[in-house]
C-alpha cells in the first residue's frame, strides 16, 4: 500500500483525473473532497460492502419459483421500455 | 406437486432489444457484468428478472420499490442523475433487488436501487443519499401458502 503524508488543503491525483483533497482534519476525522468523473463510482467502503454482500446473496443461479406477494397490485416493472 | 418439472419445461424467454439494459459500472460486487436483459414472466408479477445477457442462468429478481413502499423517497446524487442523463423523474425506472431467502422470506434492498433511464436503457446501482432511512433487507409481505 502506498502511504503518503498530506496536510490539510493538499491533494493527490490518481490516474490524472481523480482528485482527492484533504479538506479538514479534526481529531480522528479526516474530511476528504473527491473529484472524479461520473463514470467512476466512489463509495464509503462499509456501505459498499453491505450492498455488495446483499447483491451476492440476491443472485439467483437457478430460475426458482418466486413467492407470491400479499396484497400488492399485480403489476410488474415496465419491461417494455421505449427504444433508445 | 410438479414444480421442478414445470420450471424445466418452461420455454426459454428470448431477450429482445427493447428490454436490454446496460449497466456501465456494473452492480456492486459484479462490476465486470455490464449487459443485462429485463424480463417479466406472466404470473410472476409484480416481480421481474434482471438476467445477465450472456448467461441466462445468472439473474436477479427485481421489483418496483414503490410497490413495496409507496412513500419511498430515494435521494439520488446529482452526479448520478447527470451520469444517467435523467431530465425529470419520469425518465427513471427504479428496480429494487430482491433476495429470496426461503419460501416464506423475501426482502428488497432499498438502500441501493438500480436506476434505469427509460429512454437510453442505461442503468446504475445507486447508493441513495438517504440510505440510512431505508433497510437493505426491507421485508416483502408474502402471501400465505395455500395449504
Amino acid at each position: 500500500m502506498l502511504i503518503l503524508s498530506r496536510k490539510s488543503g493538499e491533494s493527490i491525483i490518481i490516474d490524472g483525473h481523480i482528485h482527492v483533497k484533504i479538506v479538514r482534519v479534526e481529531g480522528d476525522v479526516v474530511k476528504l473532497g473527491i473529484e472524479a468523473p461520473s463514470s467512476v463510482p466512489v463509495h464509503r467502503k462499509e456501505v459498499y460492502e453491505v450492498i455488495q454482500r446483499s447483491n451476492q446473496q440476491a443472485l439467483m443461479k437457478q430460475p426458482l419459483p418466486l413467492p407470491k406477494l400479499a396484497g400488492a397490485p399485480k403489476v410488474a416493472p415496465k419491461t417494455n421500455l421505449p427504444k433508445p | 406437486m410438479k414444480c421442478a418439472e414445470t420450471i424445466e419445461l418452461e420455454t426459454p424467454v428470448i431477450p429482445t432489444a427493447t428490454n436490454a439494459v446496460r449497466i456501465p459500472t456494473g452492480l456492486l460486487g459484479f462490476e465486470q457484468i455490464k449487459e443485462y436483459v429485463l424480463i417479466a414472466k406472466p404470473g410472476e408479477e409484480p416481480f421481474a428478472w434482471l438476467q445477465v445477457q450472456d448467461n441466462s442462468a445468472l439473474a436477479f429478481v427485481v421489483i418496483d420499490p414503490f410497490m413495496v413502499l409507496p412513500e419511498y423517497q430515494p435521494d439520488i446524487p446529482t452526479t448520478d442523475v447527470e451520469f444517467l442523463g435523467l431530465k425529470n423523474s419520469d425518465d427513471a425506472l427504479l428496480l429494487g433487488i430482491v433476495t429470496v431467502h426461503s419460501a416464506t422470506k423475501a426482502t428488497v434492498n432499498l438502500k441501493g436501487p438500480i436506476v434505469v433511464n427509460r429512454h437510453t436503457h442505461i442503468a446504475k446501482q445507486i447508493i441513495i443519499m438517504n440510505a440510512a432511512d431505508y433497510s437493505i433487507e426491507h421485508p416483502l409481505p408474502l402471501a400465505e401458502t395455500v395449504a
